[in-house]
């Protein structure tokens, strides 16, 4: 079911220090079926105005504060220019445009308030190196823990949302933690979610991106502080 | 009084009175500065105390009981100032935020919806 008008559709782009034509490739395949497209800048160190690209909506974050803020940001913007359907998607360029129509089907039909998409439910439909594997397990358990959710991917950056499910998302973890804080959204408000199939396509340039297990370990401590300070 | 007393004690009624003016606001903090000054002060004049004590609780000795408890004050220390960082951190994204929201550049080549 391809809808023909996605304009109610808000596709939100996290962008911080990406390779311009990575980002523009994102953006391109993104357009083709005509979302509506915020880019939210944080702060990038290089130069990332996008003359004649047509992207709907930029915005510019003045220092950095890390993608969750990012999100956040993005996600606010989208309700104020009245979206009925949001959807998170990362730009270094690991996910495809065409998943977004099955995430956003189960919402469309109110079966779901959110979907996640989960490149393991599927088999062959990522390309994983064994510890990256390892990391996301360790991190669905970690998940776990926290939420109570038992997911099959912990840390996919695309996701859809309707207004309502949007509005309860409050992200105040502007760091990489906030995958989780969408689980606690929707563990505390009681919302219907939906693991969707999606591949995701590591590069050498989206690896170089993506997170290392220090980090993870960081992303640990943010969520522990995360609940000790609620 | 030997010197070492006196070199501690004036170390801590200096520390006192600089706390002190810091946190007049506070007078939780403030009767928990004067109890703890009272306390490093009663321990450094007479370490006996401390020896008692530490014996009282299986802990060798007084020193080493005067160490223990500081590493645990040190830790909530260190969870008080975090927390303080991160609020610290909320107040910037909130005013980040606002002016990324204000700022929204708007491509008029697409379709502008606003």
């Amino acid at each position: 079911m391809l809808s023909q008008n996605n304009d109610n559709v808000f596709v939100i782009i996290p962008v911080f220090n990406e390779k311009k034509e990575v980002l523009v490739q994102t953006i391109r395949e993104l357009q083709k079926a005509s979302y509506s497209i915020i880019v939210v800048n944080d702060a990038s160190a290089n130069d990332i105005s996008l003359p004649g690209i047509g992207i709907t909506y930029s915005l510019r974050h003045e220092v950095n504060l890390g993608q969750g803020a990012a999100l956040q940001t993005g996600i606010e913007f989208a309700l104020q220019k009245k979206a009925t359907y949001l959807v998170t998607f990362d730009a270094d360029g690991q996910h495809s445009s065409a998943d977004i129509p099955a995430l956003l089907l189960p919402i469309q039909n109110n079966e779901a308030d959110i979907t996640l998409a989960s490149r393991f439910l599927k088999p062959g439909h990522h390309n994983a190196s064994f510890s990256r594997q390892l990391l996301l397990k360790t991190a669905r358990w970690i998940n776990y823990l926290f939420t109570g959710l038992y997911l099959s991917d912990a840390h996919n950056g695309l996701r859809a949302m309707n207004r309502a499910a949007a509005e309860k998302v409050a992200l105040k973890e502007n760091r990489m933690a906030h995958a989780t804080e969408f689980l606690f959204a929707i563990k505390k408000n009681n919302l219907r979610f939906k693991e969707i199939p999606a591949t995701v396509t590591y590069t050498i340039y989206s690896k170089s991106k993506g997170q290392s297990v220090f980090n993870s370990i960081r992303i640990f401590f943010d969520l522990v502080l995360h609940k000790l300070f609620e | 009084m030997n010197g070492i007393k006196i070199l501690l004690i004036t170390g801590v009624v200096f520390i006192a009175v600089y706390f002190f003016v810091r946190l007049r606001n506070s007078l939780f903090d403030l009767i928990l500065l004067l109890l703890l000054v009272c306390a490093a002060v009663a321990f450094i004049l007479f370490p006996e105390i401390t020896n008692q004590l530490a014996r009282n609780l299986g802990v060798g000795r007084g020193a080493d009981l005067v160490f223990y408890t500081s590493i645990i004050i040190f830790w909530y220390v260190i969870l008080k100032l975090y927390a303080r960082l991160r609020k610290l951190e909320q107040i910037i994204t909130t005013i980040v935020r606002k002016n990324a929201l204000e700022q929204a550049e708007i491509s008029k080549t697409i379709r502008d919806d606003s």
